[in-house]
């Protein structure tokens, strides 16, 4: 891989292990200034790895570094980074403002109470800042948390599983901030599980299954690769022979079976076409589609696809 | 006022630890009215083997201090917070130290306390042994506060193993096993109360006052590190 020069992380041949279990295997990747989504099924080893690159667990091999400083035993770093992590590490006994200003005050920020303030209404939090955060909802406290994330202004911000918990409303308020503190030139990592978070977000994409570096790159090719893999598609009608005949014979279609329940299943390495065609050869064929469903759209057979492929 | 040091007093402050930690300190004072005012008054040396010794300095005392130093990492770890404090340009002995400081601000009043008012009903109000003991039950206090704070940062089963610790080594192998007196917790404060007022404490299998100061420095200075070190070290969950 060509590393470049304005890395702001560089993750160098990490792996790490527990025992026997390999959690992250032999990683190495940049990570560059905007927002950079990492992105895999639950288990895939990115919270080892996000743990790693802000040096709260060490590596078993390899070297990961900051602005070119070990990020492992390097305290000062962390006046430069902040840290969400997937769980919430907040005291329920403090109140919202009180937290982000403890935050703020073990980072050293001066000009304490503006930051704090300034903190809070980025997250739109200002109204419930004096309630205790065990009154709080998930999304709420969520808010809280990436309020005392970007408290000290930091330049890198490493995020894991942000957006759980947030309802629809918080998470384009969230969304629309990550962009925001992006423009601002700020390098942010920010996992997920779910494929269209990612999407809406990332300049660059980080594919890990199973420990390992499945992908990288920009959404779309990464997505296009998606798109050629193949795909079990499930159609009920009300003519399934009549569908079933006339599939076959679309470009986009490279088998098609009939099962007992009535259901047509198609197999295709051109879902995009498919989409298309598929409706018009039912209208041209005067069959009534009643439901089209992907068999295999999870986000695991979609990286088991790029991994074994 | 160290952030740290606040939040940690806030973390274990909680209403029944202190009630229960009220409870344990009377009972060394009732334990000496009711020896003193009995027919058959102990010595001062079997007052200072069973109340000073086995009842403040081997068993309220350590007791007290698990309950608050051993939760004061090992609930952060268990709860997850710690990142919030391990993810901050705070050199690791200004989070240790504040966390130390504050486990002895909370527990010495209640032992302190407990130790002068034994002292008072038992010597009848004498200044330099009622200062004795009560000084050399604070030292027992930060000593012990240095241990089960390292403990803490080590395991999350900090209270099972510290209870152990009390009764097996404090209490039991300390009691007839003369080398490891010299590593024990009990035995370096009630040296020092030796040492504080020799006129009144005298005798017992201790070690020299001197030696006793030597050691006890050396636990709290060598758990101290002990726990910066496991902090730079350890993988913060």
């Amino acid at each position: 891989m060509i590393k470049a020069a304005t890395a702001v992380i560089r993750v160098d041949g990490v792996s790490r292990w527990y025992g026997s279990v390999v959690a992250v295997s032999d990683v190495t990747f940049d990570v560059q200034p905007g927002i950079t989504g990492l992105l895999g099924p639950n288990g895939a080893g990115k919270t080892t790895l996000l743990r790693m690159m802000t040096g709260l667990a060490t590596a078993s091999s390899g070297t990961i570094t900051m602005f070119g400083q070990p990020v492992r035993d390097n305290p000062s770093l962390y006046r430069r980074l902040g840290v969400m992590s997937e769980h919430e590490t907040v005291y329920g006994f403090m109140r919202g403002r009180e937290f982000v200003r403890a935050m703020a005050k073990l980072r050293g920020v001066p000009h304490l109470d503006d930051a704090v303030d300034r903190a809070i209404a980025h997250v739109d939090m200002a109204d419930a800042q004096h309630r205790r955060m065990e009154t709080y909802s998930r999304g709420m406290r969520q808010r809280m948390r990436l309020a005392a994330t970007i408290v000290h202004d930091p330049e890198v911000l490493i995020l894991d599983e942000p957006l759980n918990g947030a309802d629809p409303r918080q998470r384009v308020h969230f969304k629309r901030l990550l962009q925001q503190l992006a423009a601002e030139g700020r390098t942010i990592v920010i996992s997920s599980h779910i494929l269209e978070e990612i999407e809406e977000l990332a300049d660059d994409v980080l594919l890990v299954v199973n420990g390992k570096l499945a992908a990288q790159g920009g959404f779309r090719a990464i997505r296009a690769a998606l798109n050629q893999r193949p795909y079990h598609v499930r159609v009920m009608s009300d003519a399934p022979r009549k569908l079933a005949a006339a599939a076959v014979t679309l470009p986009s279609v490279d088998a098609v079976h009939l099962d007992p329940d009535g259901a047509v299943i198609v197999l295709s390495r051109n879902v995009l076409d498919l989409q298309v065609a598929l409706p018009r050869l039912a209208q041209a064929e005067a069959v009534r589609l009643r439901k089209v469903e992907p068999l295999d759209d999870s986000l695991e057979s979609v990286f088991g696809y790029l991994v074994e492929g | 006022m160290s952030t740290v040091y606040l939040l940690t007093m806030r973390q274990l402050a909680g209403r029944w630890r202190l009630v229960i930690m009220t409870v344990l300190a009377v009972l060394p004072v009732l334990v000496a009215a009711i020896m003193v005012s009995s027919a058959d008054a102990p010595s001062v040396r079997e007052f200072e083997e069973v109340v000073l010794g086995t009842i403040i300095a081997g068993s309220i005392a350590p007791l007290v201090v698990l309950a608050l130093a051993g939760p004061a990492f090992a609930n952060e770890v268990e709860d997850r917070t710690l990142a919030n404090l391990t993810l901050t340009p705070l050199p690791r002995w200004r989070i240790v130290l504040p966390k130390l400081l504050a486990t002895i601000t909370l527990a010495a009043p209640f032992i302190a306390t407990s130790a002068l008012a034994t002292a008072y009903v038992a010597f009848l109000g004498d200044p330099l042994a009622v200062v004795a003991v009560t000084a050399s039950a604070i030292i027992g206090v930060a000593l012990y506060a240095s241990a089960f704070l390292w403990l803490g940062l080590v395991s999350t089963q900090a209270i099972g193993i510290g209870l152990l610790y009390i009764v097996l080594w404090e209490g039991f192998f300390s009691g007839f096993v003369s080398g490891v007196r010299l590593l024990s917790i009990r035995h370096h404060a009630i040296a020092l109360m030796h040492g504080i007022d020799p006129r009144r404490f005298a005798g017992g299998d201790h070690p020299s006052p001197e030696v006793a100061a030597a050691l006890a420095g050396l636990v709290l200075v060598g758990f101290v590190a002990l726990s910066v070190r496991r902090m730079r070290r350890m993988d913060v969950p």
